[in-house]
């Protein structure tokens, strides 16, 4: 498979919402697109072009947005693509692949705790590695790790 | 020293002593000191610390045994560093549970949380004060000796489940039950093998059926007999591979997981002495007990207390070969051993004393069998 | 008795590691499942925002402290393709050294730890024994049985000891009888084929669906293993077979488990005799100083400055012993990466968890689980 025939099948189905498919060494490439084309662009990546298998769903903080990595597998290509989305950061909502690939659901919580990207829909969206009621998340860049956390803020009961 | 019994040893013992305090003392308090009732009763007392003291370093050694021969069926050394090759190691472990706080839940059964391990082990002590060792060694006047062994032994179920119930553990609970039910199976299989061994011997009592094995022992023409005893006796003594119960206690769910501390010494100390019990009864019904075949050299038989010392080696093999089949089998699923014991064991147990009635029948007309006098004689 | 959820954890010698298997029963059946993870969560990845890269290695050992070298890898993957490093040929063949003898260690120890579960006391220790071969191994050339730190990026700190290969080669030899014996005292058993048997069953198409990978896919018929469909390092170049089963069960697990090793010992031959031939060096020339100055390799060049570095992003994937592993790595120009994020193959193996645990029984699930092969730390991070 080539990064062209990923750009034959999403083109029709995005149109300008599919932001570019830039080269990405060791991979088909990485596929920007639009948030709001989130579910079109998950179910043409499983149904036509055959990537059955979500490894991760990862958050990153850029400060001003926030980018939502996907990595995607198919066992016919033997290739791996990435896709990835651009949410703002005060508005930080996309839909949630877990209705297309049942292993999104761990990644995404765990995208929602450490990186606060709220999934739309999700099914089950709570905390997994930080304790329940943890206020904060903590890989964002304005969490600082050397400097304490405001103790009354810390744990909301539940 | 030959005819001489573990109680006549007692006795005279008591007898000897009583009347030396007696004629110490002198006059009527002397003459009521020797009276016969307290040499009796004390007799009974010597007799019951004897058997008492010999089961318990009996069984501190069979631990270390187990400890040890266990340790090289899995490639190292077992505990060597409390005492000699590790023998003191179970007196300190031992100290160490005597030491603990026992841990009192306050909504538990207080008479049930105490009355359960204490029973428990109670009657498996009990035992050995029926279970003869040796000619001389044995308890004497009483009749049915095995037929009341093997009813003491099977009070446990009810002692684990008073603990179980006891211990106000919903999971305890069901694990006590669990146990018990898994303990209650295996007794049918146990019991019909054990009717295998009665029939060709024709007695109850464990003496007469070692007499009985003076010309063959019984492993050989009852050796279904046998695979049904030993594994029923490893599902009884919750060994590897029965030992779900004593696993469970991993998933919080064991019978025993509220208990610490001497209570729990206890229960370890009762399933040794249950294991023990086990190891002596197979060597009792089917490995002829204290006597060694004919074609032996007459050496090795009459040295003081020699039928104690081939016994003792006859039940540390056969606790040896339940170590063996602990080191190397997996677990048995609780479902799966319930299966096996009403659905294979029981039928097995059930040819086994159609194989023991044929043998009486055709014995008399085999010529290697020998003539014996009748039995109960 | 009605339903009621318990929880198997987070103390619970059956779980190996500190996480909560939340089960929902009715009597012995299991009705759902709800793994609680979180417990060893350390932070890892934030924490390697505020480190130089060959500092963020101490990390990696401890991510997966059964399978260490080989987190050092993945990481190390990444971050060269961040900052644009390529190592020498010797350290490639080292690092698959490293990940072979890994995991081997790590199947080993999960084998330990499976039959334990299981009620065989006996092969745990033979295993443990054996795999304190494989550490002593280790041991002489990293210093460290645990916690190794031996790779940097551009290379592996030190090139092997000498003799070490034919000593390497005495190990395996010793180690292929004793898979046998393994085998014999599991698949010989009846009582473990009636416990394993039919136990925990996980289709293929499923399995991908959940994001399952590594032995629990290839026990399903499903053919992917990423050092021969996506080949890294030198894999390309080495000679072995996929380990695969078709029953989708606790023993299919096994069987693949068992025959992974077997292989590994067939690469590690292949990659000793090119490391006996092919002499060099074992980490790359031209690498920034500032990549870690108490940890810099030995004999780096550090002339590249820091605010001529260009910025880049570094993306890997390995074939870890539990599964396939991923690795991002930014590099936006600084000392430390931007953002360094890991995907775990057991954290998607237990999120499937109620897929293959519900409908069996409590006193199944030591059987199940072990043969998921769950490392919590590579979980939580």
């Amino acid at each position: 498979m080539q990064p062209d025939d990923v750009r034959r099948v999403l083109a029709p189905k995005l149109a300008e919402r599919l932001l570019g498919v830039e080269p990405f060494a060791g991979t088909l490439g990485k596929v920007r697109f639009d948030r709001s084309a989130a579910l079109e662009t998950f179910r043409a990546m499983r149904d036509d072009l055959g990537f059955a298998h979500l490894s991760m769903v990862g958050g990153i903080d850029w400060v001003d947005h926030r980018e939502v990595l996907y990595v995607l597998w198919s066992d016919a290509a033997k290739q791996y693509v990435l896709l990835s989305t651009d949410v703002p950061a005060n508005d930080a909502r996309v839909e949630t692949a877990s209705a297309v690939w049942p292993s999104a659901n761990w990644h995404e919580r765990e995208a929602w705790e450490l990186v606060d990207i709220t999934f739309d829909h999700h099914p089950d969206l709570r905390h997994l590695l930080t304790p329940d009621g943890y206020v904060f998340h903590p890989l964002l860049r304005s969490f600082k790790l050397h400097e304490p956390e405001d103790l009354e803020v810390k744990v909301r009961h539940v | 020293m030959s005819n001489a019994t573990l109680y006549s040893v007692s006795y005279a013992i008591s007898h000897d002593i009583l009347f030396a305090i007696g004629s110490a003392v002198g006059g009527s308090w002397g003459r009521s000191i020797e009276a016969s009732g307290l040499v009796t009763g004390l007799a009974v007392l010597i007799f019951a610390a004897i058997v008492l003291a010999a089961t318990m370093i009996n069984t501190i050694v069979l631990i270390w045994y187990e400890r040890k021969l266990l340790g090289r069926f899995m490639d190292r050394r077992g505990a060597m560093h409390v005492g000699y090759a590790g023998l003191l190691q179970n007196f300190a472990d031992g100290f160490k549970l005597f030491r603990k706080h026992t841990v009192r839940p306050r909504a538990a059964d207080q008479v049930g949380f105490f009355f359960g391990p204490t029973a428990y082990v109670v009657t498996s002590l009990i035992i050995f004060g029926i279970l003869p060792i040796s000619s001389g060694w044995s308890s004497g006047a009483l009749p049915l000796t095995l037929l009341l062994a093997l009813a003491v032994f099977s009070f446990a179920p009810l002692f684990i489940f008073i603990s179980a119930w006891s211990s106000n553990n919903k999971y305890s609970l069901m694990g006590g039950l669990r146990s018990a039910a898994q303990m209650i199976a295996y007794e049918v299989p146990l019991l019909l093998a054990v009717v295998s061994v009665v029939i060709v011997a024709g007695s109850f009592d464990l003496s007469t059926i070692v007499y009985e094995q003076q010309n063959y022992w019984f492993w050989g023409p009852l050796v279904v007999a046998l695979v049904v005893f030993v594994a029923a006796m490893l599902a009884e003594m919750e060994r590897i591979p029965f030992d779900l119960p004593e696993a469970e206690a991993e998933l919080v769910e064991g019978w025993n997981t509220e208990y610490g501390g001497m209570l729990f010494a206890f229960f370890m100390l009762a399933d040794y002495l249950r294991a023990l019990v086990g190891s002596i009864l197979v060597v009792l019904l089917f490995l002829g007990g204290w006597t060694l075949p004919s074609w032996v050299p007459a050496g090795a038989t009459s040295f003081p207390l020699a039928g104690i010392f081939w016994f003792m080696v006859k039940t540390y093999i056969v606790f040896g070969l339940f170590v063996w089949v602990r080191a190397s089998l997996p677990r048995v699923r609780t479902d799966q051993l319930l299966r096996i014991g009403w659905n294979r064991m029981i039928p097995l147990a059930l040819l086994s004393v159609f194989l023991a009635a044929a043998l009486v029948s055709v014995r008399h007309c085999l010529p290697v069998f020998g003539c014996l006098p009748s039995p109960g004689g | 008795m009605s339903e009621m959820w318990i929880n198997m954890g987070p103390q619970h010698p059956m779980t190996h590691g500190l996480w909560n298997l939340r089960v929902q029963i009715d009597g012995e059946l299991v009705l759902a499942v709800d793994p609680e993870m979180g417990y060893l969560h350390r932070g890892i990845e934030k924490i390697s925002e505020d480190r130089h890269y060959n500092e963020v290695i101490t990390l990696m050992d401890r991510t997966c402290y059964v399978a260490g070298l080989a987190w050092e890898h993945l990481y190390l993957l990444a971050a060269e393709g961040a900052l644009h490093v390529t190592p020498p040929e010797r350290a490639l063949y080292l690092r698959v050294l490293c990940e072979e003898f890994q995991r081997i260690g790590s199947h080993i120890m999960w084998y330990a730890a499976f039959v334990q579960d299981i009620g065989l006391m006996t092969p745990f220790l033979y295993g443990m024994r054996d795999r304190d071969l494989i550490l002593d191994l280790f041991q002489s050339y990293t210093g460290a049985r645990l916690t190794y730190e031996y790779m940097r990026v551009g290379g592996v700190r030190n090139d092997l000891p000498t003799g070490f290969t034919d000593h390497a080669r005495k190990v395996l030899d010793w180690l292929i009888p004793r898979f046998k014996e393994y085998d014999q005292l599991c698949l010989g058993s009846t009582i473990f084929r009636k416990r394993c048997d039919g136990l925990g069953v996980l289709k293929g198409p499923e399995a991908i669906a959940h994001g399952v990978t590594g032995p629990m896919l290839r026990a399903a018929g499903v053919r992917r293993d990423l050092r021969k469909d996506r080949p890294y390092a030198v894999y390309d170049r080495l000679d072995f077979d996929m380990a695969l089963a078709d029953t989708a069960d606790v023993t299919g697990r096994y069987l693949v488990r068992m025959e992974e090793m077997r292989q590994s010992v067939r690469i590690l031959r292949q990659v000793l005799d090119w490391l006996d031939h092919h002499p060099g060096p074992v980490v790359a020339e031209r690498l920034p100083r500032w990549l870690g100055a108490p940890y810099a390799p030995v004999g780096a060049e550090g002339y590249l400055l820091k605010r001529n570095y260009p910025k880049g992003v570094g993306f890997a994937a390995i074939e870890e012993p539990h599964g396939e592993a991923l690795s991002y790595v930014v590099n936006e120009g600084g000392e430390h990466p931007y953002r360094v994020k890991f995907r775990s193959p057991v954290f998607a193996n237990l999120s499937a968890a109620s897929t293959y645990l519900v409908g069996y029984r409590v006193a199944d699930i030591p059987p199940i689980m072990g043969s998921v092969d769950v490392c919590v730390g590579e979980v939580d991070r």
